[in-house]
């Protein structure tokens, strides 16, 4: 999708991408932005008895029922803090809930030009970039809990 | 003569807990609500000659259920002919809901769970998950019938309605 958004954008005036950067475990992720739909603080997920892969509970917010994605389970990471957040984010089967670290998500500007294909097998991706010596990874929302 | 939509009837559901969940049972199906000094020594409660095979629910859904306290109950029900036993923690009450108020079961959940619950309820600050009573009995069908017990094909046979005591009912 960012490429194509690249595509679009080539000849014009480069259009910068916003993302989300957030932490699972201490670890730094991003998505971008306009698949984010809310950001709350984590309420005790009801846990579903069922087999599929890290959708294993639900998280009621008000009249609200989202399924949970374990983000960090996927990842082998642990959630740090006492009060973790709740990212909300809008899949294309409905939106769905992961529980992030503590440390508050912050915005972040991208030029097109800093966008890179992330090679890592650990997480959907729709690119990464470089922040220092880390590479941060563009988590693709559309393609969470989709069978590999 | 133009045809009008009835509106749908609502629909009656036994919430239960069980294991720290909350779970709900279609009122249709439950024959009745048992103590365990009512159901006795008995593994599989027999009640006017029927037998309600016991279920093991928490183990079929992972969990941990602490049974015997003084509010757990022995619940009966039946369905097509089928009849089995949960033993639940508590039971927690009825509830009436309009169809439209049981909710799906969110499409990213996408394996063998998604038999399992006919949808989910919002339940006090919580959520019921309604269990799906066909699987719960198939459950018991196939645990009898791998266990090379008499009784693996479901007796077909008209469930007498056992009424429940309201004073156990919340």
């Amino acid at each position: 999708m960012l490429r194509t958004l690249q595509n679009y954008h080539r000849g014009m005036a480069r259009q910068s991408y916003q993302l989300l950067v957030f932490f699972v475990g201490g670890r730094r992720l991003a998505v971008k932005a306009v698949d984010v739909s809310g950001i709350f603080q984590w309420a005790e997920p009801i846990p579903v008895a069922g087999q599929t892969p890290f959708v294993t509970s639900i998280v009621r917010q008000g009249q609200t029922v989202l399924p949970v994605f374990d983000l960090a389970a996927s990842l082998r990471l642990t959630v740090q803090g006492s009060r973790p957040l709740c990212l909300r984010v809008k899949h294309p089967l409905g939106e769905m809930a992961m529980c992030i670290d503590e440390e508050i998500p912050i915005l972040h500007t991208l030029d097109p030009a800093a966008l890179q294909t992330y090679h890592g097998k650990d997480l959907p991706a729709d690119g990464s970039y470089t922040n220092g010596l880390d590479e941060i990874p563009i988590l693709s929302v559309s393609r969470l809990g989709a069978t590999e | 003569m133009t045809g009008i939509s009835l509106p749908a009837s609502p629909s009656r559901f036994l919430i239960v807990l069980l294991g720290g969940r909350y779970l709900a049972l279609d009122a249709e199906s439950i024959q009745g609500v048992l103590t365990f000094e009512e159901v006795g020594s008995l593994d599989d409660p027999r009640i006017h000659g029927l037998v309600y095979r016991a279920i093991n629910l928490a183990e079929q859904l992972g969990v941990s259920n602490n049974q015997g306290t003084a509010n757990s109950r022995i619940v009966l029900f039946s369905e097509r002919g089928a009849h089995g036993s949960i033993r639940v923690t508590r039971v927690q009450g009825l509830l009436e809901l309009h169809p439209s108020q049981v909710l799906p079961l969110p499409s990213q959940f996408r394996g063998p769970e998604r038999r399992w619950y006919q949808g989910m309820i919002l339940f006090a600050k919580s959520i019921a998950l309604v269990l799906n009573s066909s699987w719960v009995l198939d459950v018991q069908v196939a645990s009898v019938e791998a266990s090379g017990g008499e009784g693996g094909i479901p007796r077909l046979v008209a469930a007498q309605k056992i009424s429940m005591n309201n004073s156990r009912i919340c």
